[in-house]
Order: C-alpha cells, then sequence, then structure tokens
C-alpha cells in the first residue's frame, strides 16, 4: 500500500450570501463577477470554518470524529494570526493529538495539490495513517468586501469558503500523480498593498488589497491559458491517461475564461467541468476540495471515475496538476 | 531564372517526394494536425487575420491607401495630421492615452497591397508594420467583393521599447504588452472595416 488515496473531501461555507448588487457595475471583463459568493465575518476563524468543514466530513465518512488524524496540513489565505498559522489551533478543536502539523504558506490557488503532494513522503515516513488537508479562503469578506475596496473591479471576484479532504495511504481512491512548478520569475507580479503605500505590517489607516503589475496583466492570462493545460497534460501523461477521455475536470476558478480555455485546450466537455464559479466566485486554494465535494453529491464520481485537477496560483508562481482513479478496482 | 545544379534534396529540412517518401510525409502531416493549438503557438510570432468583405476590390484599395481612413476603421487611432515628412502622418492612439503614432502609407497598386509603417512616440524607425493584401474574392471565393489578408510580424521592438525617452511620462503601458490580444483587437478591427464599407457600398 504506498498509494496516496483520497478518501473523502468536504466544504464549509460562510452564511452571509453577497450578490452582485454590492459592489456596484464594473465594465472590466477580466473581473467580470460570479452571480454571488459567500463572505466570512471578520471574527469567524479559519480554524473554525475548518473544524466544521472537517465535522462535515466526518459525517460523510460515516466516523464519528477525527481524533486519530496524525497529519494536519493547512493553506490559510487571511491566518487568524499571522505568526502563529492555524493548524494547532484546528487540532485543538478537533481533539486531535497529530504527529505533524504544517501550515503551507504558499502555492495558493493549487495549495491542495500541493499538500497532496507534500502529504504523500510524510505519510511514508511518520507513523500516522491519515493525513488532513484544508484549504481556507477568507479575504473576500474581510479584505475585498471592507468599504475600501469593494469599487475595486477585482473585489466581486473572490468568495469566502473551506474545503478539506482527507488522505490515506491506500489503494481505495489513488493519487495517479502529481506534476508540480514553480515559476520564481513570476512572483513578484501580484501584491499585497495599500494606496498607503509602507510596509503590510506597517500601521495604516486603509484596508490592503490585492494588486497585479497593471503592464503584466495580459501577460498573467496568457500564462495562465498555457501553464495549466500544459502541467494537466503532463500529469496524464505521467498517469497514463488522455486527457479527453478524463471523467471529471477540477482547477482552481479565477474567471469564466480561464474554466472556458481550459476545458477546450484539454477537449473536455462542459458536462465534465466542475466548478463552483457562478454562486461561490473564486474560493481560491479551497476551490479544488469544494469542487470535489459537489462532483461527488452530483454523482459524478463513479467506479474508476478518472479526476483531474490542476491549475496555477497568484500571477503563475506555483502550477501544479494531479490525476485519480476514484474507487479503484471497486464498487462505487 | 535558372536553377543551380546543387542537390536540393540535401540540405536538411528539405522535403520533397524524391527524398521524403508519401507514407512518412502522410504520418508528419498527421503529428502537425492538432485539434486544438495554443494561442502562442498561432499568434505568437506572426499574427494573420482573413476576412470577407462585400464590396468591389478597388473601392476596398482606395479606402485603406488613405492612411486617414485609419481614424475611422481602426479602433484607437484619431486625429490625423501631417508631419514635416509629407509621407508620415502623425495622430494619436488612445489606447495610449495621449500617445503620437505616426503612419507612412506604402501602396502597391497593381498587388493591392497597403502596407502602413507605423510607431509609437518617434518617426525615425517606422518598425509596427501592418501588412495588407486586398484580393479580388471572384478569384479566390467564385463570388463579388474582396477578401482582405492582415499580417502583424512580432518585431522584437514589441518586447522592449527602444525610444523609452519618447513615452509621455505618465504612460504605464507598452504596446507590446498587448502583442496577445492583437488577434482579438484587429478581428474587431476588421469587422469595423467591413461593416463600414458594406454599408456605403449598400450591400
Amino acid at each position: 500500500m504506498t498509494n496516496l488515496s483520497l478518501l473523502g473531501t468536504a466544504s464549509y461555507l460562510p452564511e452571509r450570501v453577497v450578490t452582485n448588487d454590492f459592489f456596484g457595475e464594473s465594465d472590466n471583463v477580466m473581473f467580470r463577477g460570479s452571480r454571488e459568493r459567500r463572505h466570512a465575518h471578520p471574527d469567524e476563524s479559519a480554524a473554525e470554518m475548518i473544524f466544521k468543514a472537517t465535522n462535515k466530513l466526518c459525517e460523510r465518512l460515516n466516523i464519528s470524529k477525527l481524533t486519530d488524524v496524525g497529519i494536519i496540513l493547512c493553506n490559510v489565505t487571511l491566518l487568524d494570526m499571522p505568526f502563529m498559522g492555524v493548524g494547532a489551533s484546528v487540532a485543538k478543536l478537533l481533539g486531535a493529538k497529530p504527529e505533524l502539523i504544517l501550515d503551507v504558506h504558499n502555492a495558493g490557488c493549487i495549495s491542495f495539490i500541493y499538500m497532496m503532494r507534500i502529504a504523500k513522503p510524510l505519510l511514508e515516513t511518520t507513523r500516522t495513517k491519515t493525513a488532513l488537508i484544508c484549504n481556507v479562503q477568507n479575504t473576500a469578506g474581510p479584505i475585498f468586501g471592507h468599504h475600501d475596496n469593494i469599487k475595486r473591479p477585482q473585489s466581486a471576484i473572490p468568495g469566502d469558503g473551506c474545503g478539506v479532504g482527507l488522505f490515506a495511504l491506500s489503494d481505495i481512491s489513488p493519487v495517479e500523480s502529481i506534476v508540480t512548478y514553480a515559476y520564481g520569475e513570476y512572483a513578484d507580479d501580484m501584491k499585497l498593498i495599500s494606496d498607503e503605500g509602507a510596509h503590510w505590517h506597517a500601521p495604516r489607516k486603509l484596508s490592503l488589497h490585492l494588486n497585479f503589475d497593471e503592464r503584466k496583466i495580459i501577460k498573467i492570462i496568457f500564462r495562465g491559458n498555457k501553464l495549466v493545460p500544459s502541467v494537466i497534460r503532463e500529469a496524464c501523461q505521467e498517469a497514463n491517461v488522455r486527457p479527453s477521455d478524463a471523467d471529471i475536470l477540477i482547477t482552481n476558478q479565477p474567471n469564466p475564461f480561464f474554466l472556458r480555455n481550459w476545458r477546450e485546450a484539454l477537449e473536455i466537455s462542459e458536462c465534465r467541468q466542475v466548478h463552483t464559479f457562478d454562486e461561490h466566485g473564486n474560493t481560491f486554494g479551497a476551490a479544488i476540495p469544494i469542487s470535489l465535494e459537489r462532483a461527488h453529491d452530483r454523482g459524478m464520481l463513479k467506479k474508476e471515475s478518472k479526476i483531474l485537477l490542476g491549475g496555477f496560483s497568484h500571477a503563475g508562481d506555483y502550477a501544479a496538476a494531479a490525476v485519480l482513479t476514484w474507487h479503484k478496482g471497486q464498487q462505487a | 531564372m535558372t536553377f543551380a545544379h546543387d542537390d536540393i534534396n540535401q540540405i536538411s529540412n528539405v522535403r520533397r517526394i524524391e527524398n521524403f517518401a508519401l507514407g512518412a510525409m502522410n504520418s508528419l502531416c498527421m503529428e502537425l494536425t492538432h485539434a486544438v493549438y495554443a494561442h502562442d503557438d498561432v499568434y505568437g510570432p506572426y499574427c494573420t487575420l482573413e476576412e470577407y468583405i462585400n464590396c468591389p476590390p478597388g473601392v476596398v484599395f482606395e479606402y485603406l491607401a488613405d492612411g486617414r481612413s485609419l481614424a475611422e476603421w481602426t479602433y484607437s487611432l484619431r486625429d490625423f495630421a501631417n508631419t514635416e515628412d509629407p509621407e508620415v502622418l502623425v495622430s494619436t492612439d488612445r489606447i495610449g492615452g495621449d500617445t503620437k503614432i505616426y503612419v507612412k502609407t506604402v501602396v502597391n497598386a497593381s498587388a493591392k497591397t497597403v502596407d502602413y509603417h507605423c510607431a509609437w512616440d518617434q518617426m525615425q524607425k517606422l518598425w509596427m508594420i501592418y501588412l495588407m493584401r486586398i484580393v479580388p474574392a471572384e478569384l479566390v471565393l467564385d463570388k463579388p467583393g474582396s477578401v482582405v489578408l492582415w499580417t502583424n510580424c512580432h518585431h522584437p521592438y514589441y518586447d522592449h521599447n527602444p525610444f523609452p525617452e519618447e513615452a509621455p511620462k505618465s504612460r504605464k503601458v507598452w504596446v507590446g504588452d498587448l502583442w496577445p490580444f492583437f488577434y482579438a483587437g484587429h478581428h474587431v478591427e476588421m469587422q469595423n472595416l467591413k461593416a463600414i464599407l458594406e454599408h456605403r457600398a449598400g450591400s
């Protein structure tokens, strides 16, 4: 049993639904908004969001609680506390004593795949059997929904949400391949800035906001168009799967154009692409586990279904893809 | 014209039926034929568009041959004026705010080619060249009207502005940053050209 297998995923979405009229009209097609998205309350902690999603996952997997989880990996866009990360708080809420906790701060929108890659060798070298991978996107309400930022064209795009996935070393639903890339040359094209200038941590009156290098915005679009199909094709080749034969495609979800372009480039029909952009916006790293849960709820995860995961983060500094087979050699 | 006597079949990358069997050719064509092409593969080094316009080739040629028509059918070139060089016009490319764009129109009436030699900010080196050719649709599509072909080549200056000191101080964009959108932008302008000429031709 050397395969990393996905046992299940679950989501938690904050209660507050925000519709497009909240932001006013934007004529920038780059940031064309979804119908609605959820906004986390600034007092809602990322650890609580993970706890709620994990409880739902336990229900789905028919286990009472996850106190025996061995490894917790977390990627959170807006940390509850910048020094400490959230992993330990998650363990506290779960009543768990994991062997390892890692707060993974990089790889943004594809950090779920990154954490899968990290989890496999950790599980192989530790006593533990299961790894809980957690993604929280919680900047939509507190940062993009802040009154200083509401009118910015990019503010309608993000939505808040949490997705968690439980993995184990087994052959149930194996991860057939994982490919990851880092492109340092694209590292500084997206920044957290404030109109006041100065460092992000400096005392300030105005909220911070995410900003792309204006001159590079078209280049960033074309980076995304190119990086994602290419990394997914590579993962497919390694798994000996033709992209067009895949049953389910799930990517990160920056806007409808990327979703269309990636699907077309991989020759995957729209009905096999799963995303939650329309109702949840861009949930960054949480989009992949949330969409995996969506695929499950729609009954799309069938015996031997080939699932393609892929995407890029920020302005292209990371790209990753993975191929999974759901319930390999078993009855679904 | 006389041919040299060297054996062209020996030149690398020359594939002719004498040195490259039909089966191998078919196999190569299969390999070169994809279902989907990446945007960069198609429009990276060159950007070519083509369109049918229901308007006589002579009329299309006369319209394009007058550089001032660019103020009508382009998306953002406006306010044309003369320069000290009688062959070069100056106008504003509003994509770049107050950016000046210089245009020299070079035509060949018998070939029906119209080439716009342009540049942002300066007229010493007109390096942005829009190559256009009007083909009688009668010949290629067996119907009246014109086919317009339009090609841009990815000149290295699109990647690096060699005259940054000539740019308006507040301008953030460079024309080359827009290269990935050239196909889309030129498509819109080609549709403008078609709509204007067909409207005036009453077709």
